[in-house]
């Protein structure tokens, strides 16, 4: 993959798991859906709806699905491992549910080691993100010995340093308060305008407050 | 990436890596050391009579009192011997000695002082005689006839003869300067040839007076009777010098084995030894390998989500291995580095003792290189391992699911 994705599309997906069940109502399984560069969509769904599912299978780390998940036409099934490496530094941003953060390290160190493998690392701007979400005098703390709301926002700054052109956020203001969640909100919509990317969060019940988005039930 | 190879290098432990680098090295020193003693020493064994090869056997049938009173035919090998002995897994091939059929005069003058001896000839299939080209052919327009004499005869002359004779002791070199005449007459005395002999080379093996077998036939069919008789030596080019077979064999059939053949046996022991030693070196040497791999899997294993959370942030697979490989090519380096040092340090125990034998063997560059080598298949072999396993990572989930 070289150069941007401009739609993700979603071809009559099912989550293998899914197959034999009787399906509650869904927008997105077993239909057409076509996520574009630049828009934002909000993605809620109950619990064990299968979001984490869909998410994985965006990040290349599952594939245990019915039907096709296309990269501008490009039947992902069909990316070998050097391009799905590629497409998690350069074109897909993802902030995980488990935050998958390295609690040994500290805070800035965790940022700092996703900047260095997608070699895009602007600490002025991170510095200010670490200020503006109220954590930057956690910076050199272990991030295991972090509150789960501080480590929520240093894997989201984490999610942040790389060249996207979609971000795909899970949960990811679970733990936040209002203030804190249209902080962490405000720095995804100005990060992903920057890059004229799209922004698809999954929500159970506290979505991210990303203006205009469009809802989508799962 | 210092932060990446800190995260993978979690959970390494020294005592293990140090443990593959002791192993490999003494599998490294084993299999090298081995290898450049068996170069080093087969010049020891390795007979100076370059004319026949190590690998040959003069062997003859025990003189009895039979054959001393007279039955000739007691000595010689029938057609049924030498059909028993070809059926044999250690002969290649067998060569009959032919012997001449009149007598033979050879004298030498040097200087005004004159020798003359009967002697007498005998022959081998010019194959198996190893010296160059064309010393060692005979056609009947030239009158030269080159000769091989046992060194055993020229040092019973030096040493034994000359001295009480007060005759001058002779060099090999003088002697294959001097030209033999040679005289020789059918049984009868009707028909005579004479000739100029000259001696081309010593040899250990043989212990005959030799010349090419064209010669032989020529002069046979000149002087002799034409009685083709049985040989009573045959050479034998064996397969495996020192197997207990063949000893077994000759004695079992009475017959006696001519000249030194320790030599051989000797280099055929020295064979098997290193063969045995190489296959410890080797063994331990894999040994080393699979202790390697054991740990640097149990090493990734333990920081399996580590891996995986990293390369989930889209590290490259080569970046997220190469602390690992990094690991394997130290440590290899290391025991290669200290196996080649304890390599030279063993050389120079005997090399003096290689020089006093006048042996200048190159089994130092064979050893570098047979480690060389060993520790590259290693290091290739633990590479490739730590990137399958690093494959195995990133489809982690996907094989989960």
């Amino acid at each position: 993959m070289t150069g941007h994705i401009e739609e993700i599309t979603l071809d009559t997906l099912l989550p293998r798991v899914f197959s034999r069940e009787e399906l509650p109502y869904s927008e997105i399984w077993r239909k057409k859906v076509v996520f574009h560069r630049g828009k934002r969509y909000l993605v809620e769904s109950a619990s064990g709806g299968g979001k984490s599912s869909l998410a994985a299978f965006m990040m290349g780390s599952r594939d245990d699905y019915e039907g096709t998940l296309l990269f501008d036409g490009r039947d992902t099934r069909s990316l070998s491992i050097a391009e799905w490496q590629d497409i998690r530094r350069s074109n897909i941003a993802y902030l995980p549910q488990e935050l998958a953060l390295f609690p040994e390290l500290s805070a800035i160190d965790n940022i700092r080691l996703k900047a260095e493998i997608s070699c895009a690392a602007d600490m002025s701007r991170i510095d200010r993100w670490l200020d503006r979400l109220g954590i930057s005098d956690r910076r050199d703390f272990p991030a295991g010995k972090l509150s789960i709301g501080q480590q929520q926002r240093v894997a989201l700054i984490r999610s942040l340093c790389q060249p996207f052109d979609f971000i795909i956020l899970d949960e990811p203001v679970s733990h936040l308060d209002e203030a804190n969640n249209r902080i962490a909100a405000l720095i995804v919509e100005e990060e992903a305008e920057r890059q004229g990317a799209g922004i698809i969060s999954f929500s159970v019940g506290n979505p991210l407050l990303v203006e205009n988005s469009e809802k989508l039930n799962l | 990436m210092g932060i990446i190879s800190k995260l993978l290098r979690k959970n390494t432990s020294p005592a293990r890596i140090a443990g593959f680098a002791l192993s490999n090295f003494i599998g490294l020193f084993i299999v090298a050391g081995a290898v450049m003693f068996y170069i080093d020493a087969r010049g020891i064994w390795e007979d100076d009579d370059s004319f026949i090869n190590t690998d040959y056997l003069v062997i003859n049938k025990k003189v009895t009192s039979a054959s001393t009173l007279g039955d000739k035919d007691a000595t010689r090998f029938s057609a049924k011997d030498i059909a028993d002995l070809q059926s044999q897994p250690w002969v290649r091939r067998i060569g009959e000695f032919s012997s001449s059929d009149f007598r033979v005069y050879a004298s030498v003058s040097q200087g005004g002082r004159g020798m003359e001896t009967a002697l007498f000839f005998e022959s081998v299939p010019d194959s198996f005689v190893d010296i160059s080209g064309s010393d060692w052919r005979f056609e009947p327009a030239q009158s030269t006839v080159p000769v091989m004499i046992p060194k055993d005869y020229l040092a019973l002359y030096n040493f034994g003869f000359a001295g009480s004779a007060g005759l001058p002791q002779l060099s090999e070199q003088l002697l294959t300067g001097i030209p033999l005449k040679l005289y020789m007459r059918s049984e009868d005395g009707s028909r005579s040839l004479s000739m100029e002999g000259s001696i081309v080379g010593f040899s250990n093996r043989i212990n005959t007076v030799l010349v090419p077998d064209s010669f032989m036939q020529y002069a046979n069919s000149c002087l002799g009777d034409n009685q083709n008789s049985a040989p009573s030596r045959l050479i034998i080019d064996v397969s495996s010098p020192g197997d207990v077979a063949i000893a077994d064999y000759l004695k079992d059939n009475g017959f006696e084995v001519a000249g030194d053949k320790s030599g051989s046996s000797a280099a055929y022991l020295l064979k098997v030894v290193i063969g045995i030693v190489v296959s410890v070196g080797i063994l331990i040497t894999l040994l080393s390998v699979f202790v390697l791999m054991l740990s640097i899997s149990l090493l990734m294993e333990k920081n399996r989500s580590v891996i995986y959370r990293l390369l989930m942030l889209g590290a490259p697979l080569r970046e997220v291995g190469a602390p690992y490989s990094r690991m394997i090519i130290v440590g290899c380096a290391v025991a290669w580095f200290f196996s080649m040092v304890a390599i030279i340090i063993l050389r120079s125990f005997y090399s003096s003792a290689l020089e006093g034998f006048g042996i200048y063997a190159d089994g130092l560059i064979w050893a570098v290189s047979t480690g060389t080598l060993l520790a590259l298949i290693v290091i290739t072999v633990n590479v490739a391992a730590v990137s399958r396993k690093v494959k195995g990572a990133w489809s982690l989930k996907r094989k989960d699911a």
